[in-house]
């Protein structure tokens, strides 16, 4: 039987927002597969394939996921972490870097400061461009793993009750998440300081799709929550100190609150993390945060498979 | 012979933007760069009465005849304008203005860190994802914009 050609072949994978419940399913098929096949069988999928990366932000973590997901499936990686803003002062403008990444690779993974960075990106690159986060905009693939975490520690998504936790503004995480879940049939729960509440100039068309509430208080829906989704609050989007300490310290998961969660409700946080959740917290039935690490090493390589391959795996 | 007619004289020709809503006359010659510089004469009438309990501004540019980007333009400031295009004291052509479904490179992003206002050669391009509500959206950074904070290129 042929397989039909399959539908993220050669694409770009930007936002969210261009995304629907079937194409976010068939990534956690894909994902799947790729967890049940062999190691060999696995890396035959990105055999002699080649992953550029082009890191304008320090992001260890994404990297890291994405060097191992290529791997993983028999690919390779290039790359450059770390361009700072000095040199590409002095050398290329990004049209030109992502261009000449293009040429040496056949997927492109681009994490850059501004908004709209990927999608200007792939507009230039003869390659597919994978959005491995841009600005306080997007983090498609970190979505994608995190719905896939839930799908997998709770066997659903619709009908979850879930609750989004610390800097909704500025972390762009949530923005793809929220995306990703308007698609499901969940209540979700906005729970932060006033300061760092979502941007509305940003949910305009999720609002569209489904509702959510918003509040400043933890502890409020806390024994109600199936999945509590936990994000950094940096000290930098604080103008003082001493307003920051406060804020951070309603929103720290510790075992006081733990305890009041529901014992079948998971804790899942994008890492790194800082002390927003306690290390106590990690010996807990209810952490999956190292779990979700782990699906984000395959979330990536079924992505990429699929894009790398015209007839899927 | 209506009560505007006889606020603002006839020209000969030129383009004369009619109906442009109260209060944005002075908006739309901003955008389109109207500042009299080219010597041609410029008449603009503000608050003139039109029907019962309303009013509108006029601007008629003599020697110059609108075009389709400067419509677009006109679209979003003003969406209630109607263009007269008159030739030789005749009336050649009349356009409705209407939103497009895209605005290219007309206003910036008003997002700081939008890619659209970096060093990159990128224009903004914005989608208009509701005409009655005039609603846009960045291509790029995908931010609601607000119509009234909208700045130039
Ligand atoms: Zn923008």
């Amino acid at each position: 039987m042929i397989q039909s050609m399959n539908e993220f072949f050669q694409k770009d994978i930007i936002s969210v927002r261009d995304f629907d419940k079937q194409k976010l399913e068939s990534i956690f098929d894909a994902t799947n597969k790729i967890i049940k096949l062999k190691p060999n069988d696995r890396r035959e999928i990105g055999r002699g394939k080649t992953l550029g990366y082009l890191f304008y932000e320090p992001s260890t973590r994404t990297r890291l996921s994405f060097e191992a997901a290529i791997a993983s499936i028999g690919g390779t990686s290039i790359g450059i972490s770390n361009i700072s803003s000095s040199s590409t002062q002095k050398g290329e403008s990004l049209a030109d870097t992502v261009r000449i990444m293009s040429i040496y690779s056949d997927v492109l993974v681009l994490r850059h400061p501004l908004d709209g960075s990927s999608r200007f990106a792939a507009e230039i690159s003869e390659k597919s461009v994978i959005n491995g986060g841009s600005g306080t905009e997007e983090h498609p693939t970190q979505a994608i793993q995190d719905l896939f975490t839930i799908k997998k520690e709770k066997n659903k998504i619709d009908g979850l009750k879930i609750g989004i936790v610390g800097d909704l503004k500025y972390g762009r995480t949530v923005y793809s998440l929220l995306s990703a879940l308007s698609y499901y049939d969940v209540d979700v729960h906005l729970i932060s300081p006033e300061s760092l509440k979502i941007r509305t100039d940003s949910t305009y068309e999720i609002k569209k799709r489904f509702s959510f509430t918003e509040s400043t208080d933890l502890e409020e829906y806390i024994d109600d929550l199936d999945v509590v989704y936990v994000t950094r609050i940096q000290k930098e989007r604080f103008p003082d100190e001493e307003e920051y300490i406060k804020v951070k310290g309603s929103y720290v998961i510790g075992l006081d609150i733990t305890k009041k969660m529901k014992d079948d409700a998971i804790i899942l946080h994008p890492l790194p993390r800082l002390d927003e959740i306690s290390a106590e917290v990690d010996n807990t039935k209810q952490a999956k945060y190292f779990k979700q690490a782990e699906y984000g090493m395959y979330t990536r390589a079924a992505l990429l498979g699929l894009i790398l391959n015209e007839k899927g795996f | 012979m209506q009560e505007s007619d006889l606020i603002v004289r006839r020209i000969k020709d030129g383009t004369v933007i009619d109906h442009i809503d109260q209060g944005r006359g002075l908006r739309v010659l901003e955008a389109l760069e109207i500042d009299g510089r080219e010597g041609n004469v410029i008449t603009i009438a503000l608050n003139v009465p039109s029907g019962k309990s309303k009013k509108k501004d006029i601007i008629k540019v003599e020697n110059r005849y609108l075009e389709d980007d400067d419509t677009n333009k006109l679209a979003v400031i003003a969406p209630n304008s109607t263009v007269n295009i008159i030739k030789n004291y005749k009336l050649v052509e009349k356009r409705r203005v209407s939103l497009p479904n895209e605005i290219e490179r007309i206003f910036r992003c008003s997002n700081p860190d939008c890619v659209t206002n970096s060093s990159e050669h990128i224009e903004s391009t914005m989608d208009v994802i509701d005409k009655s509500g005039l609603v846009l959206k960045c291509r790029y950074c995908s931010r609601i914009l607000d119509v009234n904070k909208l700045k130039y290129y």
